[in-house]
């Protein structure tokens, strides 16, 4: 039994505070909450903790600030961002300032600890895959496509392409399981690590992507394939 | 017709009728002036008659036959002239032409008397036309002078009148050939010239006046393509600078009132333009505003419900607690409803920002209705309800959409066949490539929908005020078909329904295959918009 993950909490309403950090505590966390952003920067930078909930609307530095200001400082702890508004919403994913996931108020305890899982398991995996790298490098090949998980590499057809984190998850999750089918949820379990009802929209975009980067056609695919009423799934190396 | 058409013809039309007047009067006037001359030169030459010689009646009562030579002898230099003597009653005593008089014969004496007058200046006339004794058919120019027996006494009464007739009929036989070819035909010439002249001057002038109006037109016809947003809702974009600048005259004043009125329309659509905006930001803001206690309120009876939860492993809490358990699952129920009602609220918000733009990819919409059929398949299976795709044998309907703001408007047409539709219905979705347009339908078997409520279906503040809502629905389908019609609105196409009572409710999405304007490209934002609801 690992020791129990540290969260920083930052948020400037009392009441939600509390109760994110009752809940967080009963899931059996450590929680340290603040109540402005200042304070956030503060605590992280003394005491790191493992993963931070910021509101998006805190008084003085607000989340998008701290968020940049610990990625400027190379902090790598996943940041789960809480926003109230939906237009505020856009504007963080337009900036694309490093928060690994964002929640929308308001949300349900339910799923803020399923992503807080999540995300803790996502960074959990990539600090083992970095120490795996260290040793002789595990190498996933289905046909021409070639994956390094180590390294987060991948080839095509001889060819190095790019993908985003997510991308690159969801293409290791089909290439790992060549010919299995999955439905979106069971995507958006798998790789996302949460599964809520109303963002299988997501899985669909990101296949799109996937199919975009690798198909010659992507309105034909030849590699990532719809089973029509079941989900999609990678062809089996011939 | 044109204005500018009415106008030329009207003044081509004036012309025209003037050259003819102008034409037909000149010979009239000729004739005129012709009798004139000719009746001043018979009177002179009659008062140098009467005054050299004062008994002319005497002489010819003396010697008739020397007094006929005499005549004749008078007018041998006078052309076309014929003289003759008349008594008091207008009874030709004596006459220098040939023609054989019927004794007696009296010429009417109301021309001479006229002829009097006017040789003595009297009356408007300038000369008289009275009877030619040689011919009676036709009248002819006359002058006459009075004379008067050689008496003693001075008689008043002209005792008889030396009468001249000027024949008409002995004027040169090429003379009205000679006046068209001296007079007719450069007059018709310089008249043709005029009016030629002066249709030209005056097309010249219209085209001048009707120009300010023409561009009126047009100013006011590209308001009305471009509409008022044209305008804008700054100052600067004054409409009087789009309009035509004219002058003080009828039309400049026009287009004034023009630019009045456009300004009028202007600032009142910027006031309402403003107005939504509030109600906007008002309904964003309520809906922020709400979210919080509402945050709250959720987690404290989920936090409440999991803590029961855990401690149920005394069966004697557990039983005692049953009832207290039960109203929190009500109110967590009645919150999370709320909680969505506000989150949609918001979103419709957002979608209604002018700024608001779709994230487009190119998606094959059938794969994409089978997913969402997945998404359903549990909650379906689990009402009784047969949810199916129906797949046409075509080619796949790719279209250029916003993933998440499709999947949210069928999905949010699947939810409402399911709240609605009862155990033993189906369900089907289908989308296909029809007429060049994606076309999706979700078809239910379900209750319907009354005619009387269709009309106010996709209207977000109307909802379904009037009916009551099952127990199950969280807010109604008011505020879901909003978002759908907004969600089709946004991609630049529609939503319809096709419903009655106990026939099954059909609501179509019409979208096009690609952007309207291709401005909008397909976006590569690495992470999804998340809140959907």
């Amino acid at each position: 039994m690992p020791a129990p993950a540290t969260i920083l909490v930052a948020e400037d309403q009392a009441d939600i505070r509390d109760l994110l950090v009752l809940n967080l505590r009963n899931a059996g966390y450590r929680v340290e909450a603040v109540a402005d952003g200042a304070a956030a920067l503060a605590t992280q930078l003394e005491r790191p903790a493992e993963l931070l909930v910021l509101d998006l609307m805190l008084p003085g530095l607000d989340g998008l600030e701290v968020c940049k200001a610990l990625r400027a400082r190379a902090s790598a702890a996943p940041i789960l961002m809480l926003t109230a508004r939906s237009t505020e919403l856009d504007r963080v994913l337009g900036l694309e300032l490093g928060a690994d996931d964002y929640l929308t108020k308001p949300f349900s305890l339910a799923e803020l600890l399923a992503r807080i899982k999540a995300l803790l398991r996502r960074a959990e995996l990539l600090r083992a895959a970095q120490a795996e790298s260290k040793g002789p490098a595990r190498v996933v090949r289905n046909g021409a496509l070639e994956i390094l998980p180590a390294k987060r590499q991948v080839r095509y057809r001889g060819v190095s392409l790019e993908f985003t984190a997510l991308e690159f998850d969801l293409l290791l999750h089909f290439a790992s399981h060549p010919g299995h089918v999955f439905s979106r949820g069971q995507l958006l379990d798998a790789v996302w690590g949460y599964s809520h009802d109303g963002y299988e929209h997501t899985v669909t975009t990101h296949i799109n992507r996937l199919r975009a980067k690798l198909e010659a056609d992507p309105m034909h695919p030849e590699l990532i394939l719809t089973v029509r009423g079941a989900g999609y799934k990678m062809r089996e190396p011939t | 017709m044109t204005v500018r058409l009415k106008l030329a013809l009207t003044v081509i039309a004036t012309g025209l009728v003037t050259a003819l007047a102008l034409i037909a009067a000149v010979p009239f006037a000729y004739l005129r002036f012709e009798h004139e001359t000719t009746f001043a030169r018979a009177n002179a030459f009659l008062a140098r008659v009467t005054t050299n010689y004062d008994d002319l009646l005497d002489l010819q009562q003396r010697q008739p036959q020397e007094f006929r030579t005499w005549l004749r002898g008078l007018v041998l230099y006078e052309p076309d002239t014929q003289l003759y003597l008349l008594d008091a009653q207008g009874t030709v005593l004596a006459s220098s032409g040939d023609a054989q008089l019927p004794p007696g014969f009296k010429v009417a004496l109301e021309p001479v008397r006229a002829a009097l007058a006017v040789a003595e200046g009297v009356g408007s006339s300038r000369y008289v036309m009275g009877d030619d004794p040689e011919r009676m058919d036709a009248d002819a120019v006359i002058a006459a002078r009075p004379v008067r027996r050689a008496t003693i006494r001075q008689v008043q009464e002209a005792s008889g009148y030396l009468y001249l007739v000027a024949h008409r009929a002995e004027l040169p036989a090429g003379r009205w050939a000679l006046l068209s070819r001296s007079v007719g035909l450069p007059a018709l010439l310089t008249v043709a010239g005029i009016v030629a002249a002066a249709t030209l001057f005056a097309a010249l002038i219209i085209a001048a006046v009707t120009r300010p109006l023409r561009r009126l037109t047009e100013a006011v016809g590209t308001f009305s393509a471009r509409g008022l947003d044209e305008l804008g809702d700054g100052p600067p974009a004054s409409p009087q600078a789009l309009l035509p600048s004219a002058g003080g005259d009828e039309f400049g004043r026009l287009a004034g009132a023009f630019a009045l009125m456009l300004e009028t329309l202007r600032r009142q659509w910027a006031a309402l333009r403003r107005l939504d905006h509030f109600r906007r930001e008002g309904v964003s803001n309520l809906s922020h505003d709400l979210r919080s206690p509402l945050t709250a309120t959720v987690a404290c009876l989920e936090t409440l419900e999991r803590h029961w939860a855990g401690a149920g492993a005394d069966a004697a809490s557990a039983a005692e607690r049953a009832e207290e358990r039960r109203l929190v699952a009500v109110a967590l129920r009645n919150t999370r409803n709320a909680a969505r009602l506000v989150q949609s609220l918001g979103d419709l918000a957002r979608l209604d920002e002018p700024a608001f733009e779709l994230r487009r990819e190119t998606v094959d919409a059938g794969e994409l209705l089978d997913d969402i059929r997945l998404r359903f398949a549990e909650r379906a299976a689990r009402q009784g309800v047969a949810l199916q795709v129906g797949h046409a044998d075509d080619t796949p309907p790719h279209a250029s959409l916003d993933i998440e703001l499709f999947e949210r408007a069928v999905a949010n047409l699947v939810d409402n066949a399911l709240k609605f539709c009862p155990a033993g219905s189906t369900v089907t979705l289908s989308a296909q490539v029809l007429d060049g347009r994606l076309q999706v339908r979700v078809a239910d078997t379900g209750p319907g929908i009354a005619a009387d409520e269709l009309p106010q279906l996709f209207d977000r503040y109307y909802g379904r005020r009037r009916s009551v809502e099952p127990a199950s629905a969280d807010g109604g389908r008011g505020l879901g078909l909003a978002i759908v019609k907004r969600i089709a609105e946004l991609h630049g196409g529609s939503a319809n329904v096709v419903s009655a009572r106990g026939q099954g409710t059909v609501v179509m999405l019409d979208l096009p295959l690609q952007p309207l304007q291709p401005d909008t490209s397909e976006t590569a934002a690495p992470q999804a918009r998340a809140g959907a609801g």
